[in-house]
């Protein structure tokens, strides 16, 4: 680690850190080859989650630096992986830059506004996510034929990181239950902008007013439930059974 | 076609001739990074000795002269035919050929093993016919026994194989031009190396931009059972095929040791980033991929 923290302070790579460290993709890339992933993100638009994509990024460096030629298929190989290792290092990244593109919503959003942000964010590769999310899904290294982690992971962070940036001050189980209900929300949306794009902003909007709506009623049944046990947790004291 | 440069073999000095190791892990004590002498003079690892660089270079010239013609039965023997596994493995993961032909330089492969791996995965995989393999070691014998190998193949007097007798730590420019090559590899002879960095030096120099550096080499293995059992079969049962098969124990000896004295895979890592190449991440499967558990390594790096 303390040999990573130096190598991270070089001065040679200290200008390709990100800025943030909070959501990284584990583990998170030598500075040469993130600067290259970084360069790819904006070529995912046209050439998908792809090594193509991953390739093509040194033609997009400054002309001091730039190729002629895209990258051999050797290379994004040694730098990325082999086969889809590298386009899910390119998907982790451009999810990690959906993450960068929340944080930098104006200051006293509301989580309306920013997962709507978010969804924006989605427009310019929605044709691409599909195959996109496949590949996430797809264990690398497991015999099970589905992998639902990526897919909580991806609606968790950005449940948090809404609730970071609009300064959510829940505490204990309201924490988790905010955060549960704005991932179920976002992953609900997100869902419906792959197969509805129109429509998408207007299904995130019922969806929080329903959520609103579904918390008070929980809220109520919750009060109600707990004289309901008080009163027979009475009862039974009083019966004599104990 | 065998085409010593025998011109420049005699041109070069002395100690710059010795530094590349070929891939025979016997005896060649190598410098390595972090070693430093409080003498004056320069001195390198050899195995667990030290001795004066120079001295180094002919060491390891003897070596391989004296193990050229059992070198093939001696890494069967020694690594269970498991060697050839990680070659097939090495080569099969560089893809050469799958995006047109390739000129690539094959560093240390002295008897051809890689060279030609790389030419068969080509035309097998991608009808390529056009990849070319320009094998480079500072021993005469081994790239006669290379040369003799390919005489028995369909590449024997065409294009795509060529030997050279030259020093891995200066590549003469005349031979090997600036951004010449599309791929670099070097297995199991980096290590052997009096001056790992001039190596990776010089192999960033050949590479053209997009170029990929590919070292397939002996590395440190972590777990610690695995650890135990690998040094216990490494200096016990090594020497001993050494002394019957090849009738000679020091070299194998030497083998050994200089696999414990080449630097762990982050270190190494990292020389190749220093020496300007981009790697991935400094973990398992980034910068390198470990092979039975660190026995065997392929560190990879691209020049931008």
């Amino acid at each position: 680690m303390e040999e990573k923290d130096k190598m991270k302070t070089d001065r040679r790579f200290s200008s390709d850190l990100p800025e943030f460290r909070r959501s990284v993709p584990s583990p998170p890339l030598f500075m040469s080859s993130a600067r290259l992933l970084r360069l790819a993100i904006p070529l995912v638009s046209t050439h998908g989650f792809t090594r193509e994509a991953l390739a093509r990024s040194v033609l997009t460096l400054p002309s001091s630096e730039a190729h002629s030629e895209p990258l051999s298929d050797t290379a994004v190989t040694a730098l990325f992986g082999e086969g889809d290792i590298a386009r899910r290092i390119l998907i982790c990244a451009w999810l990690d830059d959906g993450l960068r593109h929340i944080q930098s919503a104006p200051p006293r959003s509301t989580l309306k506004q920013v997962l709507r942000a978010r969804l924006e964010f989605n427009e310019p590769v929605l044709h691409h996510l599909p195959e996109a999310f496949s590949i996430l899904a797809s264990p690398a290294k497991s015999v099970f034929l589905l992998d639902p982690r990526p897919a909580l992971q991806h609606a968790a962070k950005i449940a948090d990181e809404a609730c970071h940036v609009t300064t959510d001050m829940s505490l204990q189980l309201a924490w988790y239950a905010q955060r549960g209900s704005l991932a179920a929300i976002y992953t609900a949306s997100e869902l419906h902008q792959l197969t509805s794009p129109e429509t998408a902003y207007e299904f995130l909007d019922s969806l929080f007013d329903g959520s609103s709506s579904l918390k008070s009623s929980f809220d109520e049944v919750n009060l109600f439930s707990s004289y309901i046990s008080k009163s027979w947790a009475g009862i039974v004291k009083s019966s004599g059974v104990f | 076609m065998l085409s010593l440069s025998r011109s420049l073999r005699s041109s070069l000095p002395k100690a710059a001739r010795l530094n590349c190791p070929r891939y025979i892990t016997t005896q060649s004590s190598s410098t390595t990074p972090s070693s430093s002498e409080t003498t004056t003079s320069r001195t390198a690892s050899f195995g667990f000795k030290t001795v004066p660089e120079e001295s180094k270079e002919s060491l390891v010239k003897d070596v391989f002269d004296s193990v050229a013609s059992s070198y093939d039965l001696m890494n069967d023997a020694t690594s269970l035919g498991v060697h050839r596994l990680w070659k097939d493995s090495y080569v099969s993961a560089l893809k050469p050929g799958r995006k047109g032909p390739m000129r690539c330089i094959d560093v240390a492969g002295g008897t051809g093993d890689i060279a030609l791996r790389i030419l068969d995965y080509a035309r097998e995989n991608y009808a390529d016919r056009e990849t070319s393999v320009a094998v480079v070691d500072i021993n005469a014998q081994m790239l006669k026994e290379g040369f003799r190998r390919f005489k028995k193949t369909m590449y024997h007097n065409t294009p795509q194989i060529s030997f050279h007798e030259a020093n891995a730590q200066a590549l003469p420019s005349e031979v090997f031009p600036d951004n010449t090559f599309d791929l670099y590899t070097i297995a199991f002879g980096i290590r052997n190396c009096t001056s790992i960095p001039s190596v990776l030096e010089e192999a960033h120099r050949v590479l053209k931009p997009g170029g990929t550096f590919a070292c397939l080499e002996f590395s440190r293995v972590n777990n610690p059972l695995l650890s135990t059992l690998y040094d216990q079969y490494s200096f016990t049962m090594i020497p001993l095929l050494g002394t019957i098969l090849a009738g000679d124990r020091d070299s194998y000896q030497y083998l050994v040791e200089s696999i414990r004295k080449f630097p762990p895979q982050p270190e190494f890592a990292k020389m190749i980033r220093e020496a300007g190449f981009a790697t991935g991440d400094d973990v398992d499967g980034g910068a390198w991929q470990d092979m039975w558990g660190g026995i065997a390594c392929v560190h990879k790096g691209v020049k931008l």
